[in-house]
């Protein structure tokens, strides 16, 4: 539909200026009012800050307890992120490429284990971690999401691996290559942007994540970012500027993810679909 | 990390050593090709195979978490039974409203996005945001915009109104939540539709414009048409939507009240599950969502095939 004159053009991408308004608009009001003292805000909610201050910014790090959830959240996500990656990437390449005994079957049964909901899921895992002294540890959490990542993590890259020549794997056997070597030099470098893909998507919905976070960490001082935000929420409502500045500490990530890569952000677009 | 160590094993002993024959070759890939599949196996079976079926157990016993006394189907047979429940999927049927209003206007903006407006790079980036957000965010955000001192009262007083408490009251919570729902949801969806329209073979529209066909016309009878598979998806995960992915939302913005006013089914699992001493109910609730969930996927997928053919 290339053919339409200029005439209709404006209207068209200032009906688009208002559909993308109502999406920056909240997000602008977040970064305006944390940047206001509470009273300034209560003056005029949606007024401009009369004086631009990031004390509520340090207020939430430092006496809220968002700073220690900020970076918990960061550790755990990370090491999960990469194990999944490891993991997968192997699993991945042989399912792709190399004969697997009973491959049909592990290919099925992670296709059909990848629609369980977390609300089936999060009370048994609670009764195994609580009986393996694992709840409330780092440890226990990561690999519950390691394994919820993988069976998506494996059926994404064993199609992306798929289209791999089997030119190029024959090239480097006959090269003398064995596994890791092949991962390293041939894997890596063509299948990289799927493992890139990969990665932001499972940053993203591991850093997202409430009900396992939740659960599983009960302790405050092991708190993840977003059940942290979720309380503080609920508990310093009337702190709107308090809260504004959590929810910007919060969303600052994923939002630089999705700024930085957003050529991988944008190529998960089709796949997230399945999640 | 014994995962880490196992990954390593499994690769550990490749190539080397001089040629093999054939047979021996291949029963060494084949050996290679398993280990590296092993961990991974082994992780999904431990910790969603194994939950999966002690979930199932779980859901035909009375327990505490530590001793399990088999009661068959009692579970099941008393959730069915209950008011509460019947109460809580009709919520559940409330927030299906949403559909029809992320599903129209994403396609709004898909349209207006296929004509390539300048910089409509930037406007996919846009559509995308609410996407990398979490739940939580979102919902904690929606509380405060709606609530006594937020935005929305802010201009209700402006306007010489009175402010509203949205969340004591049970239809408006649902409101503000299926707002929610929409804001988070349009522009992703928009984006799937949009690649459906760039699938559309250009052939089409130029067959179209020579028969003299208006902007209006084509968008009826060659845009949508071709897009139904696209909107017969997105239609789906909306669905699938509003009965699983809930929590985070209701978590944060009411806690499921006032009342059970605003309890999902996906919410009261987890109150089941966490706050009594029994925990079956609260499996068996998980179980009979996830197989309802199921069959409606199982259904709609069904359903959007007929009419493909």
């Amino acid at each position: 539909m290339t053919s339409l004159n200029s005439r209709v053009r404006w209207p068209i991408f200032l009906l688009l200026v208002l559909m993308a308004a109502t999406i920056i608009y909240p997000l602008f009001f977040l970064v305006s009012s944390s940047l206001r003292t509470n009273s300034d805000y209560l003056n005029n909610p949606l007024g401009l800050p009369s004086s631009i201050s990031f004390e509520n910014f340090v207020v939430i790090w430092n006496t809220y307890g968002a700073g220690p959830a900020f970076l918990n959240s960061l550790y755990v996500v990370t090491i999960a992120m990469i194990i999944t990656i490891l993991l997968s990437t192997s699993a991945g390449y042989a399912l792709a490429k190399l004969p697997v005994p009973g491959a049909k079957l592990i290919t099925g049964s992670f296709v059909s284990v990848m629609l369980i909901p977390g609300q089936v899921l999060i009370l048994p895992i609670y009764l195994m971690l609580s009986r393996l002294g694992l709840v409330g540890d780092f440890s226990g959490l990561i690999v519950v999401y390691v394994a919820t990542s993988l069976p998506f993590a494996v059926f994404f890259l064993s199609v992306s691996f798929r289209a791999i020549p089997d030119e190029l794997l024959e090239a480097i056997r006959l090269d003398g290559a064995g596994f890791f070597r092949t991962i390293r030099s041939l894997i890596l470098p063509v299948g990289g942007s799927s493992i890139a893909t990969l990665a932001v998507l499972q940053f993203l919905g591991m850093w997202n994540e409430l009900l396992y976070a939740f659960i599983l960490l009960p302790d405050d001082s092991k708190r993840l970012l977003t059940p942290a935000l979720a309380q503080i929420g609920d508990r310093y409502l009337n702190q709107q500027p308090l809260v504004s500045a959590g929810l910007l500490l919060t969303a600052s990530v994923p939002i630089l993810l999705l700024v930085l890569a957003s050529r991988y952000v944008m190529q998960g677009l089709a796949a997230g679909v399945s999640r | 990390m014994t995962l880490v160590h196992k990954a390593g094993a499994a690769a550990g002993h490749p190539a080397a050593a001089p040629r093999p024959r054939k047979s021996a070759m291949k029963r060494r890939e084949r050996t290679v090709g398993f280990l590296a599949v092993l961990p991974a196996l082994v992780v999904v079976v431990g910790f969603m195979l194994y939950p999966t079926l002690f979930a199932l157990y779980i859901s035909f016993t009375k327990t505490n978490g530590i001793s399990f006394k088999w009661v068959g189907l009692n579970n099941y047979v008393q959730l069915l039974t209950d008011p509460l429940v019947h109460t809580v999927f009709i919520n559940n049927l409330k927030f299906l409203v949403s559909i029809p209003l992320v599903i129209f206007l994403a396609l709004i903006v898909s349209v207006l996005m296929f004509e390539r407006i300048r910089g409509w790079k930037y406007f996919r980036v846009i559509f995308f945001l609410p996407n990398v957000l979490s739940a939580v965010v979102i919902g904690v955000m929606f509380k405060q915009l709606f609530g006594y001192y937020g935005v929305v009262n802010t201009i209700v007083v402006g306007l010489g109104g009175e402010r509203i408490e949205f969340f004591t009251n049970g239809s408006l919570a649902i409101m503000v939540i299926i707002l929610a729902l929409v804001w988070s949801g349009f522009g992703y969806q928009a984006l799937l539709l949009l690649s459906g329209l760039e699938a559309i073979d250009p052939a089409v529209y130029e067959a179209a414009a020579l028969d003299g066909a208006g902007w209006w016309k084509r968008l009826w009878y060659i845009t949508l048409p071709n897009i139904r598979r696209v909107l017969g998806f997105v239609f789906i995960i909306n669905v699938l939507y509003t009965f699983s992915s809930l929590f985070g939302f209701v978590f944060v913005m009411t806690a499921g009240g006032p009342g059970y006013d605003t309890t999902t089914i996906d919410y009261l699992v987890y109150l089941k599950a966490f706050s009594t001493s029994n925990l079956g109910p609260g499996a068996a609730l998980a179980v009979l969502l996830f197989v309802f969930i199921g069959i409606l996927t199982v259904l709609q997928n069904r359903a959007f095939r007929i009419q493909e053919d």
